[in-house]
């Protein structure tokens, strides 16, 4: 064709992830919940970024065998959130609230210094793959902002001058509360 | 049947439609994207929003609501007042328009849709002439989708119709929009394109000029087109189609609405199996055998000689039989037309029904439907009149038998004679048929292209292709319908509808309706030819 | 500003208050246990009585939407939603994080309530540490035979699983919530058929937000007479009230809706007044996509009914967001815009197209590169987009109309001064670049 057009007609050439079989089977592990399969879609999206960092084309294509979907109806939802990559990460994601509480607070300035300490933009991860950026719309901490969450772990009330303190730190990530682990299911001993 | 008033004046349509399908129906110029009445209804486009008179909450008295109402949405309920001709759902048209014109480029000049484009005929009536939006339009990627079909998203007004026939009517479910708000996108999976057999109705069905067929692309501008109502030849289902042509040259099929038979869709072998039509291979001289080799022969002369060789041939080896090969691709006037004149002339002739191309199943969509919930069938069998001829054979009677049959007996040598029609798309002779048709001493063989058996004819008639004829077909749940010829036979051929008329020795032109009154007075069938009403004017 | 005994965060600052143990210590689970005792006829009708309001924005009575349910229905399911996503809303974090049981308590009554099978409890992406919290919580109340089979000997089985969603505003909206909850993207539904006759996978289906859910075991011990006497009629109720910019004690509150915008600012049982000497320059009192009100406006109450009558679209999530006179309206103006157009789902052309274009005029203007005639844009697009109601499948494009409509009146002389003041020509050779 004369002119560019992205292929569609083609698989894509460049190499992601396939799902291990431990992973289907933590995904498996969702059927009961729901009454359709497709509803597990979110949920193993989820397990899917935790275990590759993002969601490629070849986890969409077997996420969508697993539940009985087609590979467009998982792209379709997997673009829709801005919560799921669909290009790598790096394994701290830097989410840097710029909601109007957080905004009015200083938001931009801390968003300006983790722009600087990291030397990444929006969506970018750093070369040794530590950290990637992103905004986020209202972390629901408006009382405490600006806000910086970092994996799991939020830093509230973050002064931009602390901001390469905060990501110096290599427990910046850690919830240090009892926690039951994502999509391992319930910790349950009953049912 | 309901009563509603529609604009003030009282209107009647069915209970339970939608309203916007009732004031489409009555002739208004509803604009709309979204709806589209083969598919499920979404409610997004928001152009199609109508005032609604409610009783009011508090007072119970009857009123004309604050909020519109998507007309697409609302079902007809007897006795309801709506209306589509105040200022608040102008308004809303206008602001929905310049709404979708925001970010769609100015490429008219070059692109495909122009002059049949629901974007620029609704800003033409609806919206404004210029665009208050002075920012940077997003620009969004040409993307190519599938085998067939090309995807501007640029031009996209995120109706979904191309989606929602993928995953309802085709059942594929290739497309789906990517991302939100104003940066969503129609796209399909990298390496899982749009690529069913029924997925050109997505480029009849954008309203827009965003998938556009590959094809066609670029071919013709769309306002030189001329059209003809036809059917497709490609099965048995007979699909009423549309034949787009200039300068009598095809350019592109379209299905049309046909609620009996194929609803508004079409299939891609129908589609784009046209292209014989155009095949510089064609038969288009009529030849006489002279010894080895063939000679010209002129039309004039064909009516006068088939009926002079074949009275002689049944007088004279009255011991030997007389064949009519009826090809399932012959319009039911021809087939009968012809059967009349060779049975006049020699009684015992015998009918055959020529070979019925077939493949395994029928395919049915959505894919993996069953009877109950089948939206549209593509026939295994290849062909659109095999039923039209087997009626005809069953009211000439008297002898007849089996394409397999014959060829046993034409091998043993018993005809002495045969008429045989083809105009099949795609080789249909056996070797073992043109091996037994060797044995038979005269032969016309009327079909468009060469084969074993055109080299061993006596008289070689080239046929027309179904573009070039007038007719009727029977489709496979015995519908009779017309279709009409959209282009003129290639240089040396005659339309096959008007030889027949002149062998049966019918004075003046031929005119399949006539044709088609006189088999009616014979044949209680073909008393009822079904004609698809037309979509309303302002359907889409 | 009346007071009343602190029902919906009494647990907030005591030690463990996490642990099923404290809260069954502080009388936890009792209302459910009274519930349990019930027919779910009774639970509907004390609910009903209470006229306890929908608290996650448009104040829907919940025992009203029970009601709705099919009579002869065999699948009920409850969505709780935890999508808080409005800025500035951070009260069910509050309820979540420190009593995670009292919500689950209420999903409990409202399960049984509604004969609900399964609850899905959709927690926004964002909220991770919750995440934790509820997920231990709920194990612990699995554990203690909250949930699950014949819940306290009752007969009454209900299965609760948390559902994470993963970033996108519009599943704040129960019928995008449902959607989300299938597997899709969160597409508003056009309703009918409503979630009650038709809703998660096709069953009926409550949708109640977290905060409603808390109000239950309160309601249920304390009665609808209780409930009532709390607030002023029609908001009646203990309410959690958001404060959040420039005021000294911003956090989330308890109070009865019978109090100003004034008074949760300066007021030392809430906002504590204004910080370091700075000036009430407008108020956002329900959520951005409620509207904003002037400094002159502040005597607004904060219930149910007050809010229209400052040209807002309502109470929303009684979150405010209070900004001094140093802010320049600009930079909230584009900051709300573009939250709107971020979070805009693309389903309706209005919202879709409305709120990217209303994203590139404020973002424009707030540098200084805007014209009179954006301005006036700015008020005509959002006026036609949502005070038109019924334009669009759900209210995002209401609460965006309202938000940039309502900042646009009230600020019109301030937005057209700045413009005014900017070099023609640099706006003439901006807008040529941009082309």
């Amino acid at each position: 064709m004369a002119w560019k057009a992205i292929d569609r007609v083609n698989a894509p050439t460049e190499e992601s992830p396939s799902l291990s079989e431990p992973l289907k089977e933590k995904i498996r592990g969702f059927f009961d919940r729901y009454p359709t399969k497709r509803a597990v879609l979110i949920p193993a999206l989820h397990m899917i970024q935790d275990d590759h960092g993002y969601v490629g084309w070849k986890a969409m294509e077997e996420v969508a065998e697993l539940l009985e979907i087609t590979p467009s109806d998982v792209f379709d939802t997997v673009s829709f959130y801005s919560h799921f990559w669909t290009h790598p990460k790096g394994e701290k994601v830097v989410m840097a609230c710029r909601s109007i509480s957080c905004d009015l607070l200083g938001a931009d300035r801390v968003l300006d210094e983790c722009k600087k300490v990291l030397g990444i933009g929006d969506h970018e991860t750093t070369p040794d793959g530590k950290y990637s950026l992103m905004t986020e719309e209202c972390l629901a901490a408006c009382d405490h902002g600006p806000c910086l969450m970092i994996n799991e772990k939020m830093h509230k009330c973050v002064d931009p001058a602390n901001v390469r303190k905060i990501l110096e730190d290599d427990a910046n990530d850690k919830l240090d509360i009892p926690r039951s682990n994502l999509y391992d299911g319930a910790n349950r001993t009953s049912a | 049947m309901a009563k509603i008033i529609l604009n003030n004046q009282e209107v009647e349509t069915r209970e339970g439609i939608p309203v916007l399908q009732a004031a489409l129906e009555a002739g208004l110029n509803v604009p709309h994207y979204c709806y589209h009445p083969g598919l499920s209804v979404v409610a997004s486009c928001r152009l199609c929003l109508m005032e609604m008179k409610m009783p009011h909450p508090k007072t119970g008295e009857l009123g004309w609501a604050p909020k519109l109402m998507p007309s697409c949405q609302t079902p007809v309920r007897d006795g309801m007042e709506v209306r589509f001709d105040s200022d608040k759902v102008h308004e809303n048209q206008e602001r929905c328009m310049e709404f979708f014109l925001l970010n769609h480029p100015l490429d008219c000049p070059v692109c495909d849709q122009a002059g049949e484009c629901h974007l620029q005929d609704y800003s033409y009536h609806f919206g404004k002439s210029e665009s208050r939006m002075v920012d940077q339009k997003h620009v969004t990627p040409k993307k190519d989708v599938g085998p067939r079909t090309l995807l501007y998203s640029d031009r996209c007004v995120m109706c979904s119709r191309c989606v929602r026939f993928c995953d309802e009517v085709a059942g594929t479910g290739e497309l789906c929009i990517t991302n939100r708000g104003s940066k969503a996108e129609i796209d399909a999976f990298p390496g899982k394109p749009l690529d069913n057999p029924m997925q050109g109705n997505v480029v009849d069905i954008c309203p827009v000029g965003c998938l556009l067929d590959k094809d066609f692309l670029f071919q013709q501008r769309v306002w030189f087109l001329k059209s003809a109502d036809s059917i497709c030849t490609g099965c048995s289902t007979g699909c009423s189609i549309r034949i787009d042509q200039n300068e009598d040259h095809v350019h592109r099929l379209k299905p049309r609405f046909n609620p009996r038979v194929n609803q508004w869709w079409m299939c891609d072998e129908g589609r784009f199996g046209f292209k014989y039509i155009h095949d510089k291979n064609r038969l288009t001289r009529l030849r006489l055998r002279r010894g080895e080799s063939f000679e010209s022969f002129r039309w004039e002369s064909l009516a006068e000689t088939v009926r002079y060789r074949f009275e002689n041939i049944a007088k004279k080896q009255s011991d030997k039989k007389i064949a009519v090969v009826l090809s399932p691709f012959l319009a039911c006037e021809e087939a009968w037309l012809l059967v009349k004149t060779i049975r006049e002339i020699a009684p015992n002739a015998t009918l055959i029904l020529g070979p019925v191309p077939t493949v395994e199943q029928d395919e049915r969509f959505p894919v993996g439907a069953t009877n109950g919930d089948t939206k549209f069938i593509i026939r295994k069998e290849k062909c659109p009149n095999r039923n039209g001829i087997e009626l005809i054979i069953k009211h000439f009677g008297g002898n007849t038998e089996t394409f397999d049959a014959f060829v046993e007996q034409a091998s043993a040598g018993e005809y002495a004679a045969a008429w045989i029609s083809g105009g099949y798309p795609t080789e249909w002779v056996s070797k073992d048929f043109a091996k037994a048709a060797g044995k038979i001493p005269f032969k016309v063989v009327h079909d468009l292209f060469g084969s074993a058996l055109t080299d061993e004819a006596t008289l070689v008639v080239p046929a027309c292709s179904f573009a070039e004829r007038d007719g009727t077909f029977v489709n496979a749940t015995g519908v009779v319908q017309p279709f009409a010829r959209a282009i003129k036979p290639p240089q040396g051929c005659k339309r096959d509808g008007q030889f027949f008329y002149e062998l049966a020795e019918l004075e003046g032109l031929y005119q399949s309706p006539t044709v088609l009154g006189m088999m009616a007075a014979e044949i209680d069938e073909f008393k009822e030819v079904y004609v698809p009403p037309q979509l309303p004017e302002h359907q889409h | 500003m009346s007071e009343y005994e602190k029902v919906l965060l009494k647990n907030v600052g005591k030690p463990n208050s996490r642990q099923l143990a404290t809260y069954v210590e502080g009388g936890g689970y009792s209302g459910a246990k009274r519930a349990l005792e019930q027919t779910p006829d009774d639970v509907i009708d004390v609910v009903k009585r209470a006229n306890l309001r929908g608290r996650g924005g448009a104040g829907f009575p919940a025992g009203v939407k029970w009601s709705f349910l099919p009579k002869d229905r065999e699948v009920t399911y409850l969505c709780v939603n935890a999508d808080e996503s409005e800025p500035p809303t951070f009260s069910n974090r509050v309820l979540m994080e420190e009593d995670p049981h009292q919500l689950l308590e209420g999903i409990l009554i409202a399960g049984y309530a509604t004969q609900a099978t399964v609850a899905y409890l959709y927690m926004r992406a964002e909220f991770t540490e919750q995440y934790h919290i509820m997920q231990v919580a709920l194990d612990e109340a699995y554990n203690a035979g909250y949930f699950g089979k014949n819940i306290q000997g009752s007969g009454y089985n209900l299965e609760c699983y948390i559902h994470r969603g993963a970033g996108a505003y519009v599943c704040g909206e129960e019928t995008g919530l449902i959607e989300s909850l299938e597997g899709k993207r969160g597409w508003p539904r056009i309703k009918p058929p409503f979630p009650a006759i038709q809703g998660a996978f096709g069953k009926p289906t409550v949708v109640n937000n977290v905060e409603t859910l808390a109000n239950l075991p309160h309601i249920i011990n304390r009665g609808a007479d209780w409930f009532l006497g709390i607030g002023p009629e029609g908001s009646s109720g203990p309410k959690l009230f958001c404060i959040s910019g420039a005021v000294k004690k911003p956090g989330c509150y308890e109070g009865a809706m019978d109090f100003s915008v004034r008074e949760l600012i300066e007021s030392d049982r809430f906002g504590g007044g204004m910080r370091n000497g700075l000036k009430v320059k407008a108020v956002m009192p329900g959520g951005i996509s409620m509207g904003i009100l002037t400094a002159d406006e502040l005597d607004m109450k904060m219930d149910f009914s007050d809010p229209a009558k400052y040209g807002l679209l309502g109470l929303g999530t009684a979150s405010a967001i209070v900004i001094d006179d140093r802010t320049d309206i600009r930079k909230v103006l584009r900051n709300v815009a573009r939250f709107f157009a971020h979070e805009s789902c693309g389903q309706c052309t209005q919202c879709r197209e409305g709120t990217s274009w209303m994203y590139k005029m404020t973002n424009r203007v707030e540098r200084g590169l805007g014209r009179l005639q954006d301005i006036e844009l700015l008020g005509e697009i959002p006026a036609k987009m949502g005070m038109m109601p019924g334009l669009s499948i759900c209210g995002l494009s209401d609460g965006a109309a309202f938000a940039i409509r309502t900042i646009v009146e009230k600020f019109r002389s301030e937005l057209e001064d700045y413009v005014r003041s900017e070099n023609d020509d640099a706006v003439r050779i901006a807008l040529e670049i941009a082309n």
